[in-house]
């Protein structure tokens, strides 16, 4: 069989055992998922051997492809397809390692779960859902995987949902991405009527001649899409609330790989965006905004995971803001360090909400004392988000910086400049508050066991190693990168210290956080209540369509149905009074034989025209 | 061999066959000789489908003979590759629906009459090739639906019954006068439907015609505002009715349209498309806002129906051919689809002998093979790709952008997308989702083996169809070119 078919179908094909084995069964044969993901890691790896290093392996083996018709239209073959590609390539290595790390990880964190079969299925159809988008080679298998992606997150989101929060989450999740998913359908109807495929290649290829007005539109529909999935603001509403589900699902979908798959569409499609122009000023704008927005709602936030959301929100916002200087490594080299980083991060979250059964840092505390391991690797973490150099994150968002400044995005680039400071003091507010200073309310933590700690050691040590393959990768995928500049990373690398110092002034040696609220000022409130825009969403939009719904409930139960039925009550009359002719008085028929002769000798006179 | 009329008439035998049975022996032999007539019935049909030239243009298996030959009238059937798919719907649901409904208790040898010959009318429905046989069809399946709501529905069955019946025959009655108009016509004088495809009938005589047929058969789609008769059939309807309105009957007005309205007044089609395309969209949106507060289930997918077939509409008035593929796989899909919905929804209700969605949470957790199946239905209903919902909504929307119809009208489908997953997804949040209610901790054990007989089936078809389009669009896609060819020359 061809490899890349494997590659996602293998996970896909464990999802369809699970979905007909009863629970119980499901639960002793935990091995075939995590074996499905071990197969799919090791094909990965071999499919990116015959793409690495570049262009010459690349022309030397030629682009893998294989298609399938799903369906004929007018008599024309309508395929789907898979191709192999450096970015593809590139892909797939972080979703199979995230992955693989993720479902070692949920061994022991969901241990004793009931539905933890049925967990691992939803991974398995996720996983396989994930590696279809970043091989599809065209638009429409992009779109289709891209969906079932968001059902797992959705079924994930809610894997607990007999908690109210939970399933509010999911719902929420869903239907805010769908409206992304709204404009992306209806960019893929304008390629399709432009174009007549949506086979990638031949898309990208012809996007120069649609003319700057179809090009921005379909470059702007598609990247709603991508505002959706990859939470950008203002659709970035639901990612917080997707906290409520498992906690290593959450690195995996939340942070390393879906929430990235709106990053990849924009990178995959980005020549249409260059025929446009303004769609990249749009992406820039964006991705800024989130990036800055996001960041100061993570500084307030006192859930662990949601801190981490936000900072996920805000780091997404990097990667647009790279992607719109038009630079395809500046977007993807940080979505690729990002992932390992970040869903490091969740899983040590999750190690030590796992010990201290709270997710509230006011609660936590002296974590760094009992928990060696994982406060080490959360460390790495840590600095790799804050771009400290020589952790991976100071390189990939230094490109970024760099490209900004070079294209003369000054202004973005300051915002970028302050997210990233921003950025630095959060993640400091989170460490200091967890690590240092006396255990509190929580109580004391014990390190988590080997399952837990052997996947977060590994993302640690490709957090850090991630950095030095900056040149590497730029070859790669065909667009230059360089080291940071000294002039560049000397600032990012002042402002990154300059937001930790920031961080333990306030929260060091176990300040009193509290006093810091004491102080707070109305931005204060307006950036906790998150801009307010999650109460228009739920209340205004949410709340105002349910009352929409009654209402016309109402207009169609009286109003539509009451014209119907007033039309059968008004015949029924009409009947009633017209059985009074036929009562069976003489009387009244002779009359009426009058009358009829009457009027029909008069029609007759006037028809004859006397 | 006749194996059209095999196909129809197999059924009605059936009946004769049940009505023979005596009353002693009344419910243990009716339901497996209707579930025998409808098996074999089915594997004919499978066999049909399967010899059916996928390639060759045109009516295969026709038969022809004489019925009245005064008035010209034929005893005329044949298919083609949609009349094939809606055959295979058919046959398939009848089916189901017996194994649905394998325990009634309630005169159950007049029930199983009912659906034998509900099924011959339907079969029927999608192969005649004459008006006159067409119409006798046509008519001949609200009389089983009549009887099946007036007897064994719910408390208001005797008024929404006679409702629903006076309605359709209000729509008929406009699909009568259409085809007298056609046969009067000087173009027209046959009763040949294939024939009349070729008349060219002038413009300002398609025009009006058109309006006839067009709203006879959006009574029967149904198209917003003309659904209240519907929604009301669908409360008091038993589950059985319920899914064959919804799986079946419905699509006989989207029928009608592909077969009669479009190749017969291809003028005044493409003159209408923007007023077909507004009500279309008005239904998709009105339906799936309705859908949405509805606290009671069979409410509410009466009014998913609404908004679904709101979609179909839209492909058959954007004249494209993939929005006429999109609206033909989409009938099929919606079949399957709300007739697992209707049958889940009739299995909770069998067990807790409540429909509303606030009494009814919980269902998952006490439940999970009968939750994960309402779940799997509600998840197919609002487009997941990779199950069949998906393909026709995703061709309806790229045919209706492709098309002159102004683009907004694709804007308000894609936006019937998001309301469709809105409503679905809130059935999954109050009935299958949260903490078992106090009547779900009750009355709720979980799926049997004659449940999971009845769903199967549909799922693994939703999933075969959302894999592979070709399924359908093998048999669609050659006649749907045939019909756009004819648009275009127009």
């Amino acid at each position: 069989m061809n490899i890349l078919v494997a590659i996602p179908l293998i996970p896909a094909l464990v999802f369809f055992l699970f979905f007909l084995l009863p629970r119980a069964t499901r639960t002793k044969m935990l091995f075939l998922p995590i074996g499905a993901m071990a197969v799919s890691l090791v094909l990965s790896l071999m499919a990116f051997s015959t793409v690495f290093p570049g262009a010459e392996k690349l022309a030397e083996h030629g682009a893998q492809f294989t298609s399938y018709t799903i369906g004929v239209i007018g008599g024309v073959p309508l395929n789907i397809s898979l191709r192999l590609d450096a970015l593809a390539a590139l892909m797939l290595l972080v979703v199979t390692i995230v992955g693989m790390a993720v479902q070692v990880y949920s061994l022991s964190y969901m241990k004793g779960e009931e539905r933890i079969g049925w967990y691992y299925a939803v991974l398995s159809l996720f996983t396989a859902a994930m590696l279809t988008l970043v091989l599809a080679g065209d638009f429409l298998l992009f779109y289709m995987s891209w969906e079932v992606m968001g059902l797992c997150s959705y079924l994930l989101i809610g894997f607990w949902n007999t908690n109210d929060e939970a399933r509010r989450a999911s719902i929420k999740a869903f239907l805010t991405t769908r409206v992304g998913d709204v404009g992306f359908a209806i960019g893929l109807a304008y390629m399709w009527a432009t174009v007549g495929s949506f086979d990638i290649p031949t898309v990208l290829g012809s996007a120069h001649t649609w003319g700057p007005g179809v090009a921005t539109a379909i470059a702007l529909l598609l990247f709603f899409g991508a505002m959706g999935k990859s939470a950008q603001f203002p659709l970035h509403i639901w990612l917080p609330d997707a906290m409520a589900g498992p906690t290593p699902a959450s690195a995996l979908i939340h942070a390393a790989t879906m929430v990235a798959a709106g990053v990849f569409l924009v990178a995959r499609s980005l020549p249409i965006f260059e025929a446009s122009g303004v769609a990249l000023q749009v992406v820039l704008i964006i991705g800024a905004t989130t990036a800055l927005l996001a960041a100061s709602m993570g500084s307030v936030q006192h859930d662990i995971k949601k801190v981490l959301a936000y900072s996920t929100i805000s780091q997404l916002g990097f990667m647009f803001m790279g992607l719109g200087t038009g630079n395809v490594s500046a977007g993807m080299f940080h979505l690729f360090t990002h992932a390992f980083f970040k869903s490091l991060l969740f899983l040590g979250a999750g190690s030590i909400i796992h010990s201290l059964h709270t997710q509230d840092m006011r609660e936590m505390g002296g974590v760094g004392k009992s928990m060696k391991v994982t406060t080490v690797t959360f460390t790495v973490g840590t600095l790799a988000l804050s771009g400290i150099m020589p952790f991976s994150g100071f390189f990939s968002k230094d490109l970024i910086l760099d490209h900004l400044w070079r294209e003369g995005h000054y202004v973005i680039y300051s915002v970028a400049l302050a997210s990233a400071f921003l950025t630095a003091f959060y993640m400091a507010r989170l460490w200091f508050r967890v690590f240092s200073g006396t255990p509190r309310k929580a109580g004391h933590a014990h390190e988590s066991d080997m399952k837990i700690l052997s996947p977060m050691i590994v993302l640690a040590l490709l957090s850090v190693l991630a950095g030095a393959t900056t040149l590497v990768f730029g070859e790669f995928l065909g667009s230059e990168t360089e080291w940071p500049s000294l002039v560049m990373g000397g600032a990012s690398t002042i402002v990154a210290l300059s937001g930790i110092g920031l961080g333990w002034a306030l929260f060091g040696n176990g300040r009193d956080p509290e006093a810091v609220r004491a102080r707070a000022s109305k931005v204060y409130m307006i950036v906790t209540n998150r801009f307010f825009l999650d109460l228009v969403a739920e209340q205004y939009i949410a709340g105002g369509y349910n009352r929409l719904s009654e209402k016309v409930n109402w207009f169609d139960k009286k109003v539509i149905n009451g014209i119907v039925n007033g039309v059968g009550v008004a015949c029924r009359q009409a009947g009633t009074q017209l059985r009074r002719l036929q009562a069976g008085r003489v009387q009244v028929y002779q009359r009426l034989v009058v009358a009829a002769v009457l009027v029909l000798v008069l029609v007759a006179v006037l028809a004859t025209g006397v | 061999m006749p194996i059209l009329s095999i196909i129809a008439f197999l059924p009605a035998l059936g009946a004769a066959a049940v009505m023979c049975i005596p009353n002693s022996r009344g419910l243990s032999l009716a339901k497996w000789v209707t579930a025998g007539f409808m098996v074999v019935d089915l594997v004919i049909v499978a066999g049909m489908a399967l010899s059916f030239d996928r390639g060759a243009a045109g009516m295969q298996f026709i038969e022809k003979i004489p019925w009245i030959p005064s008035f010209g009238i034929n005893y005329f059937v044949g298919v083609d590759g949609i009349s094939v798919t809606m055959i295979v719907l058919s046959a398939l649901l009848s089916l189901i629906v017996v194994f649905g409904s394998w325990s009634t208790d309630h005169r159950p040898k007049t029930w199983f009459v009912m659906l034998l010959l509900l099924e011959a009318g339907m079969n029927g429905v999608f192969m005649a090739l004459d008006f006159a046989l067409f119409y006798v069809y046509w008519e001949w399946v609200l009389i089983p639906m009549y009887f099946i709501i007036a007897w064994w529905g719910k408390e208001d069955r005797s008024y929404v019954s006679l409702k629903f019946f006076l309605y359709m025959l209000l729509g008929s009655v406009l699909i009568l006068l259409g085809i007298l108009a056609i046969y009067l016509h000087p173009q027209g004088g046959t009763w040949d439907m294939v024939e009349l495809a070729n008349r060219n009938f002038p413009v300002g005589f398609q025009m009006w015609v058109f309006g006839l047929f067009y709203f006879g058969f959006a009574v029967r789609v149904p198209v917003w505002p003309f659904h209240t008769g519907h929604s009301d059939a669908h409360i008091q309807a038993p589950t059985a009715g319920s899914v064959t309105l919804a799986g079946v009957l419905l699509k006989t007005g989207t029928y009608g349209l592909i077969r009669v309205s479009l190749p017969m007044l291809p003028d005044a089609a493409h003159q209408w498309a923007w007023f077909v395309g507004a009500m279309a969209c008005a239904a998709i949106l009105y339906g799936s806002v309705v859908a949405f507060w509805q606290p009671d289930l069979k409410k509410m997918l009466a009014y998913s129906s609404v908004g679904h077939m709101g979609f179909a509409m839209l492909g058959i008035a954007s004249g494209t051919q993939e929005g006429l593929d999109g609206a033909m796989i989409l009938a099929f899909a919606h079949g399957v689809i709300t007739g697992l919905l209707f049958l889940v929804v009739g299995m909770i209700y069998d067990r807790a002998h409540t429909r509303m969605a606030p009494d009814l949470q919980g269902v998952g957790k006490k439940a999970p093979v009968l939750g994960g199946m309402l779940a799997f239905a509600a998840i197919s209903s609002l487009g997941l790709p990779g199950l069949a919902g998906f393909a026709g909504e995703f061709l309806v929307i790229v045919g209706a952008w492709k098309s002159e119809l102004p683009k907004f009208y694709t804007v308000v489908a894609g936006v019937g997308m998001l309301l469709g997953a809105a409503y679905m997804l809130w059935v999954i949040y109050r009935v299958v989702y949260g903490e078992p209610t106090e009547t779900v901790e009750k009355s709720m054990p979980e799926a049997r083996p004659i449940d999971l007989l009845t769903a199967g089936p549909l799922m693994a078809i939703t999933v075969i169809i959302g894999l592979n389009w070709n399924v359908l669009l093998d048999f669609i896609d050659p006649a749907i070119k045939i019909l756009t060819q004819t648009l275009v020359r127009s």
